[in-house]
């Protein structure tokens, strides 16, 4: 029966939104059928293909698990790619700067300060949530474009690469590079960071007291109170840990298939991340399957670009369809919830 | 160049005060909207296509048509779905993002830009005024003008008429005002459709009142500015249109000051920065009052 | 407003039930209630916490169907199937949590919904403010009509709240404990204003535990007690002592408990106090609790029993005075550290804040334990020994469900009850705070809980019982104290505490 619930819900919403882009296929006079089928062949046909995905997804499972940590505790945050960009930043700087570094200290030096620049990029919300209860959801969502705004200047202005007429930094240093596991695919080894952060955010929230914490705090705030949790710090730990996952996140873009920081190099990971964690409801696989289909369905739609004249901006309407529906409630859960209740009832129980 | 800069800080304002405007009414009925920038891309596109061979007029309506129904459906996702606003709003932004370059390309097969032929421009209005006030004044499209109409309009609506009563009263309190019968849902809607629909004529201002074109980064973010004018006018109209005034300054001076070495990314921050530091005091006000209550006590 | 509900209309009480009855599973919250409030009185509905008052509120508001029984409205036999056929029917409550608007003012509040109107759907300002002078000249009250609701005065709020159910044509006044958040000279206020109401025609339900106010104001009155009516009978030759006797009744059965054998001092509160808004503030509190006894607060709800548990939880700041657990001063402790020092907290609120219904009943078990030893090392919790721990006390407190996976959410009160009792009483604590254990807890539940009540005291344990349930406080507690408006106001120690005199304290007499 849960089981049920779950694939229900989650499943209910991407049938919508792809009947939903199939009306608008077949408006613009395209076969839906074909395109998604031709998507999908684009997106997992093939060990390249399924690598270029893979790659795609990588982001994806950054700012998906950073949505989803901030998520089980009930802090709502839309500032993943804030701290993207700003670990991104952090990491580039370092990786032209310290060229001198071995290979085996700088990569992992990089990454760790990227992770600590989104940390601290969450902090200012944070703290103005933990301590003054300040809705976390708009500072969150302001301070992305202030980092957007921050990153370009800088890259705009002193930290320029020399010479480039974009708003770009220097190559990082070759050293600094993550490898690739798939060359020529941009697949690299900041994948399998990804596969292990997952996994041990698996682990954590089934085996970990911050695990069980973050459940009961999420779930039933004050019964979290009275138990003893500090609710305020846990909120404020959760939403740094999400902060250092989105911005460790945006340092392997960098370190990985981008080689330096681009300004505007996002097409709004942070955000489809939050769709990504919502449409899994918290679950680590279902992060995972959320992001390789939102990266499989990016790269699919760049490539059939190249032998079809399908519009590749098909992608971005099932996207953001996929955002609004995730969060609909279609009277699923409410379905059950009165069976439940139904249950209790029936058993003696107070309603 | 003074009289320059204030000339083209009315011109950027005048979206601003209208999606402002729009937000103000749609959170004073319970609901915060972050899709404002994409009801603001769909209007500038709806606008053009009209225009071109058409009228302005018509384009205007139809703009507003847009928007406003696009705002309505959003509103019935938050009301009837129970779906989160905020996310709502910003997966809105996404698809009609990802619509407009889809129609864009399947339509008339170009990436983002759409230049049409014979393009009806609002009409400028012209005043008799000596010197720098001609300068500053005269010569503003008609929309500028109806968007400041509009700013005493909403405060005498929502404070001075029944219906403005009830959108307070659905905004503040939806349990308390359903249980006296008023529809909080409903009015949440129609203030979703006002919403868009002033957001559109803000695209519509900036296709075929600014520059006679479409381009998908016509609206530059400002639904987000008009987000953060609304937050910083706390829900006055006249504190939101100086705030959005405020605003279009930056946007004029920064434009000035562009290719001088004066950083225009940072400037841009600036409103964004500005709702953060908004919020930290209203929360630290809050702070201060619940304890000095607590003290006074006893 | 009058001709709405046929003031005219033949013979009959203007509101009334006859067999009205309702249940929760076994619990019989309302039991074949007859009454009948005549046009132009008020009629006052008494009784304890649990007595069935709010139930029959809801049945009268359309709110509940009863499973049995009558409405009456002027005679006849109505179904209300939404409060809106209430309201059309001319009634109109005042709730306990207020249900003005912030952010309006006053007269805007009063006036939403039914606004006089001038052209372009512009308020009349005019005739609002001469329709609102008129109401409260009506009914005998100053109000400032152009304060905002948060910053206008408890009391002015309240006359609002009442005065727009008139303006909105309800001439029945239904008032949930309309003088719980007021001051006294404000409560004889509000009782003026009930009666020149009550004057001009209308018909108020009065519910209240405040025996001296509905003695003052009342012309009938309704004693309920478990559901069932214990007398109705016009309030004229009642006495508060007769009425209290009436509310509460004889203590059934004799103390069943053995005498306490108190050991050392446990807890102690010295001079506790507290700010806040609206509520009543706690002044100079003071009890010392030792080990092996129990101690029951006896009080009208509302007069600083939540203050006290807020502030020995640690849930709530203290501002004034100190509290020492255990011999350790941890006035300023966390209650994560003062459960660490052997704190344990049964909540008054199960569903929010005494249990989490959507987790499961082994994960409830754990909290405020889970960083012990037993469940895990390192950080890492021990699923093997959460499932044994989670059996043990499902056989122990003797828990039905299905298994402990189960969401607590799916089980009966008494046995959701039973789940935060196991968890608050695992790893012998050395003071429970016990909250309303057995609110909403059918009768062989409350059996079980005030067993293991008793066998944790017996073991040593120090109990500090809050309960609104006075048999319930008398059968348990070894002392008792009384509080009212935030003081104490007596100390009766087991068996010598006749009931009546615990009454009369808790209603504001202190003890000699």
């Amino acid at each position: 029966m849960k089981y049920l619930q779950s694939a229900l819900t989650i499943l209910f919403p991407v049938a919508i939104v792809l009947v939903i882009g199939a009306a608008v296929l077949l408006a613009a006079g395209y076969n839906p059928l074909t395109v998604y089928s031709d998507l999908m062949t684009e997106a997992f046909g093939g060990q390249r293909r399924i690598a270029a995905s893979l790659s795609a997804a990588t982001p994806l499972i950054f700012t998906g698990l950073a949505a989803a940590v901030a998520f089980r505790v009930g802090v709502f945050t839309v500032g993943a790619e804030g701290s993207l960009y700003v670990g991104a930043l952090m990491a580039a700087w370092l990786g032209f700067t310290l060229t001198g570094l071995n290979g085996w200290l700088l990569a992992p030096l990089c990454l760790l300060a990227g992770a600590a620049a989104g940390m601290v990029w969450m902090l200012p919300p944070g703290l103005m949530k933990a301590r003054l209860g300040i809705d976390e959801i708009v500072t969150t969502l302001m301070l992305n474009f202030i980092a957007i705004g921050l990153t370009t200047w800088l890259v705009n202005g002193p930290l320029l690469a020399p010479g480039a007429a974009n708003s770009s930094t220097p190559q990082v240093a070759e050293a600094a590079r993550l490898t690739r596991l798939m060359p020529p695919s941009t697949l690299t080894t900041g994948f399998l960071i990804a596969l292990a952060l997952l996994v041990t955010y698996a682990v954590w929230q089934r085996r970990r007291i911050g695990g069980y914490e973050t459940l009961v705090g999420g779930l039933a705030p004050r019964f979290a109170r009275a138990a003893g949790i500090d609710m305020p710090g846990l909120m404020l730990r959760m939403l740094l840990v999400s902060g250092a996952i989105a911005g460790l996140g945006g340092a392997i873009q960098v370190l990985g298939p981008i080689g330096r920081f681009v300004a505007g190099f996002s097409t709004g990971y942070g955000f489809t991340g939050i769709a990504v964690a919502i449409l899994a409801r918290g679950n680590p696989l279902g992060i995972l399957i959320g992001a390789v289909l939102f990266g499989g369905l990016s790269t699919a739609g760049a490539t059939i670009q190249l032998f079809s004249d399908v519009p590749i901006e098909i992608v971005n309407i099932l996207q953001g369809l996929i955002m609004i529906f995730a969060v609909a409630d279609f009277g699923l859960r409410g379905w059950f919830a009165r069976r439940t209740a139904r249950q209790t009832a029936a058993e003696g129980g107070q309603p | 160049m003074i009289t320059d800069i204030l000339f083209s800080a009315l011109v950027m304002t005048t979206p601003l005060i209208l999606a402002a405007l729009g937000g103000l009414i749609h959170r004073s009925s319970g609901i915060v909207n972050v899709g404002l920038d994409g009801m603001m891309l769909l209007g500038a596109l709806v606008a053009i296509i009209i225009a071109s061979g058409g009228n302005w007029a018509v384009a205007l309506v139809g703009a507003g048509f847009a928007g406003g129904v696009t705002g309505w459906l959003m509103s019935l996702g938050i009301t009837r779905l129970r779906a989160n606003e905020i996310i709502v709003g910003l997966g809105l932004n996404i698809a009609i993002a990802g619509a407009i370059r889809f129609y864009l390309k399947a339509a008339y097969g170009s990436s983002g830009n759409l230049m049409l032929p014979d393009v009806s421009r609002l009409p400028k209005i012209d005043l008799p005024l000596p010197g720098a006030l001609g300068a500053v004044f005269s010569g503003h499209s008609i929309l500028t003008w109806i968007a400041w109409a509009l700013v005493p309009l909403t405060a005498w609506v929502l404070s001075r008429t029944a219906l403005g009563l009830r959108l307070r009263a659905c905004g503040t309190s939806a349990a308390s005002a359903a249980a006296i019968g008023l529809h909080p849902k409903r009015m949440r809607e129609g203030a979703g459709f006002v919403a868009g629909a002033l957001s559109g004529l803000a695209g519509a201002y900036l296709s075929i009142g600014v520059v006679g074109l479409f381009n998908e980064g016509i609206t530059g973010g400002r639904g987000f500015i008009a987000l953060a004018a609304f937050y910083f006018g706390a829900n006055r109209p006249w504190a939101t249109a100086a705030c959005a005034l405020l605003f279009g300054i930056f946007d004029a001076v920064q434009i000035r000051l562009q290719g001088r070495g004066f950083p225009a990314e940072l400037i841009q921050t600036l409103p964004y920065i500005m709702v953060c530091v908004v919020l930290l005091l209203l929360g630290l006000a809050a702070r201060r009052r619940a304890q000095g209550k607590a003290a006074s006590h006893g | 407003m009058s001709e709405i509900n046929g003031a005219d209309a033949a013979g009959g009480p203007r509101l009334g039930g006859v067999g009205l009855s309702k249940s929760f599973g076994p619990l019989k919250a309302n039991d074949r209630i007859d009454f009948a409030a005549r046009r132009g009185t008020i009629h006052a509905i008494v009784g304890g916490n649990g007595a069935g008052k709010s139930t029959l509120m809801k049945i009268l508001q359309g709110l509940q169907a009863p499973d049995a029984g009558t409405v009456l409205v002027n005679g006849a036999p109505v179904v209300f199937r939404s409060p809106n056929d209430a309201i059309r029917a001319g009634i109109g409550m005042v709730h306990q949590e207020f249900t003005l608007i912030p952010g309006l003012t006053l007269l805007e509040n009063l006036i939403l919904g039914d606004e006089p109107r001038r052209a372009f759907g512009a308020i009349d300002r005019r005739v609002a403010g001469a329709r609102a002078a008129e109401l409260a000249d009506l009914a005998g009250v100053r109000i400032d009509w152009t304060l905002m609701e948060e910053e206008a005065p408890v009391h002015m709020r309240q006359a609002v709240e009442i005065l727009r159910l008139i303006y909105r044509g309800a001439d029945v006044l239904i008032l949930d404990e309309p003088t719980a958040v007021l001051a006294p000279p404000q409560i004889r206020e509000l009782l003026a204003l009930m009666a020149n109401l009550r004057d001009q025609g209308n018909t108020i339900l009065f519910i209240s535990h405040k025996l001296d106010e509905v003695l003052a104001v009342a012309d009938e009155v309704t004693v309920l007690r478990t559901g069932r009516v214990v007398v109705s009978r016009p309030a004229a030759g009642l006495d508060k002592a007769e009425l209290a006797r009436l509310m509460t009744g004889e203590p059934v059965t004799a103390p069943t408990a053995k005498p306490a054998t108190p050991g050392a001092a446990v807890l102690e509160l010295d001079g506790l106090g507290t700010g806040g808004e609206g509520a009543v503030a706690l002044e100079d509190f003071s009890l010392v609790l030792h080990a092996g006894e129990i101690v029951g607060i006896a009080g009208v709800a509302g007069n600083g029993q939540d203050q006290i548990v807020g502030l020995v939880s640690g849930l709530m700041p203290t501002l004034r005075g100190r509290l020492r657990l255990a011999g350790q001063d941890i006035t300023q402790h966390s209650t994560r550290e003062r459960r660490a020092l052997g704190l344990a907290y049964l909540s008054p609120d199960r569903k929010q804040e005494g249990l989490c219904l959507e987790a499961s009943i082994a994960e409830n078990l754990i909290a405020s334990h889970q960083r012990k030893p037993r469940f895990g090392k390192a950080g890492f919790l021990n699923p093997i020994a959460i499932a044994g721990y989670a059996d043990e006390r499902v056989a122990a407190f003797d828990i039905k469900c299905a298994s402990p996976q189960q969401p607590v959410g799916a089980l009966s009160g008494g046995n959701q009850q039973k789940v935060a009792m196991a968890r608050e009483l695992y790893d012998s604590p050395r003071v429970l705070l016990a909250c309303q254990p057995t609110r909403g807890v059918d009768i062989k539940g409350i059996a079980a809980i005030h067993q293991e009540i008793l066998a944790f005291r017996d073991a040593g344990g120090a109990v500090l019982l809050i309960s609104e349930e006075l048999e319930e406080l008398v059968q348990l507690s070894d002392r008792i104290v009384t509080i009212y408006g935030g003081r104490r106001t007596g100390e009766f120690p087991r068996g010598a505490a006749a009931m009546e005199r615990i009454g009369r304290t808790m209603l504001g007499e202190v003890a000699a």
